[in-house]
């Protein structure tokens, strides 16, 4: 053990993991801490614990070079299933969207839209944006985090399914500000990845729409 | 006089009949379930069984009841979602009793039944609903006058898998109950496909998984068909967990809810149970009578509707086989 790396206090438990917060050297940082679930057989819990620390830690790596705020990972241990990272102060978005005027709101989301098509011109699916995986610092800076289902995929697929997950969350958790909000997110994403590859945008915000008439449950006269 | 409504389930391979007082305190139901003799669910031959049986469904429940026909006030059916020609059936005879017996008429959406007949039931007010059966596979939870889905099944319904498998291994239908009691003599884990997408899952892989270990040459010798059952058993249902999970903490609920047919399984609950004491939550699975698919909560899902909103006009009972639960609003929870 390292006398300079060590946890001083828990500071959440959440679904997958448990947060401490805690030193490294000089740093504070954070502990994220996958923890074994009970539930499930060890055979499955430890290599989707292995598996997800190593790709987060990786992702969140890779992504940083494309000037996305994400945390920076100072160590990965995949044995305990533990990353240390630097720690983020600031709130949730899912606690801000009712608080913050319209105009705050769209200047977030358009944030957004422009870090989520960088990761995706890049070649990389976040899997799990929701309001609760955005941060927002005191400074009003924008942290994305929780890279536990990322993937990498250059398919219009892909990009389209983060980003109609993304509309799913919205709408299930923050209804009355759904389409103030996505329609910020998507108009800023567009403009971004246009940049990038004009047809391929394109393709991606037309292809939301094919996935959730794809869905169960949908009527057919909602069908394309 | 106490008043009570009849309900009729008629989605899927169960004709339902319930009998449910207004107060929700009495509650009387008969289900007569088409289980085909080989294969899988044929809508023509449930349609065929349905028609069969309807009246003498009716003819039981009210016995059951003791009451008489006459003494039905409200009308209440599965309008949505469903086979359609399933569903036909149960809103044809629903319009031709509440024509007969000039009371009104409802139409009920079938999963959000499920969740109301088990807030009932349970005594619980405000839960996170696992919804797991042969047709639907949904983690939902009421949310801006909705109950809102966070989680579903991409793919194949987790209950239509497992009865799938258990046919390909020669069980006979329902072959949940079967995978269970096999699953319960193997310690020994096959590594199989966990397929979670946010806090969506996907089943189809799994299953082509489980199903090339039945057809690899390996089978019966290296590993049996209780190893297989146990493997993909503990996988199914540590992904339906694990999304349970997520949607738990995300929306911060304090009850969780698990109903449908695969409610029943033991393992499952165990399961749920694991993650409801980690979160605080209190967790209920609701009585397997209620559970599986059932005339009395479409009779009870009709009382709310009614007492808030009042009958549907005839032209509003249209059958709506692809209809979601969180495309319609909740008018008896509108005041919380």
């Amino acid at each position: 053990m390292n006398p300079d790396i060590y946890k001083e206090k828990l500071i959440h438990t959440g679904a997958e993991a448990s947060l401490y917060l805690g030193k490294w050297f000089d740093k504070i940082v954070l502990f994220k801490h996958r923890i074994p679930k009970k539930y499930r057989l060890e055979e499955i819990d430890n290599k989707i614990r292995m598996e997800r620390t190593l790709n987060e830690g990786r992702a969140l790596i890779k992504v940083k070079n494309y000037g996305i705020n994400v945390p920076q990972v100072y160590e990965i241990d995949s044995q305990n299933a533990t990353i240390i990272m630097g720690y983020i102060e600031g709130r949730k978005l899912k606690n801000l969207i009712g608080i913050l005027n319209l105009s705050k709101k769209e200047k977030i989301f358009k944030e957004i839209g422009i870090m989520v098509a960088t990761l995706h011109k890049n070649g990389h699916i976040h899997g799990d944006i929701t309001t609760s995986n955005l941060i927002v610092t005191n400074e009003g800076n924008i942290f994305l985090i929780d890279f536990g289902l990322h993937e990498y995929s250059d398919t219009v697929e892909d990009k389209s399914v983060d980003l109609h997950l993304f509309k799913r969350v919205l709408i299930s958790s923050h209804g009355s500000n759904y389409k103030v909000c996505f329609n910020a997110f998507l108009e800023s994403y567009r403009t971004e990845y246009e940049k990038f590859d004009l047809n391929e945008s394109k393709s991606i915000i037309k292809n939301i729409n094919a996935i959730e008439t794809r869905g169960r449950y949908v009527k057919s006269e909602d069908r394309m | 006089m106490k008043k009570y409504c009849l309900g009729i389930e008629s989605t899927a391979h169960t004709w339902g009949v319930g009998i449910v007082s207004f107060g929700g305190e009495d509650s009387t139901l008969i289900n007569k379930t088409f289980v085909p003799e080989k294969g899988g669910l044929h809508p023509a031959m449930i349609r065929e069984h349905h028609l069969n049986c309807f009246s003498d469904v009716i003819s039981e429940a009210l016995l059951e009841a003791k009451l008489s026909i006459k003494d039905i006030n409200l009308i209440a059916f599965s309008q949505s979602p469903g086979l359609g020609p399933v569903l036909k059936i149960g809103a044809l005879v629903a319009r031709m009793i509440s024509q007969i017996l000039k009371v009104p008429l409802v139409g009920v959406n079938h999963c959000v039944a499920h969740v109301e007949i088990g807030r009932l039931t349970c005594n619980i007010q405000d839960p996170l609903t696992l919804y797991v059966s042969g047709g639907n596979t949904i983690v939902s939870a009421y949310e801006s006058n909705r109950y809102q889905i966070f989680g579903e099944t991409l793919d194949l319904a987790v209950g239509n898998m497992l009865d799938s498998f258990a046919r390909d291994a020669g069980l006979s239908h329902p072959g949940g109950p079967k995978i269970e009691r096999l699953a319960s003599n193997s310690k020994k884990y096959i590594q199989l496909p966990y397929a979670v997408k946010g806090m969506d899952l996907s089943f189809s892989g799994l299953y082509t998984a489980a199903k090339r270990l039945l057809d690899a040459p390996e089978f019966n010798d290296k590993y049996t068909l209780d190893d297989v059952a146990h493997s993909l058993q503990e996988t199914a249902f540590a992904m339906l967990t694990e999304v349970t999970e997520r949607a738990l903490a995300h929306t911060e609920k304090k009850e969780v809810l698990l109903t449908g047919g695969v409610a029943a399984n033991k393992r499952l609950q165990q399961m749920i149970q694991y993650i409801c004491d980690e979160h605080n939550a209190r967790f209920e699975a609701v009585p397997l009578k209620y559970a599986g698919d059932n005339g009395a909560m479409i009779a009870w899902t009709g009382i709310l509707r009614f007492l808030s909103k009042g009958r549907h006009e005839i032209n509003e009972t249209i059958i709506k086989p692809k209809e979601r639960m969180d495309q319609i609003e909740i008018p008896w929870r509108i005041e919380e």
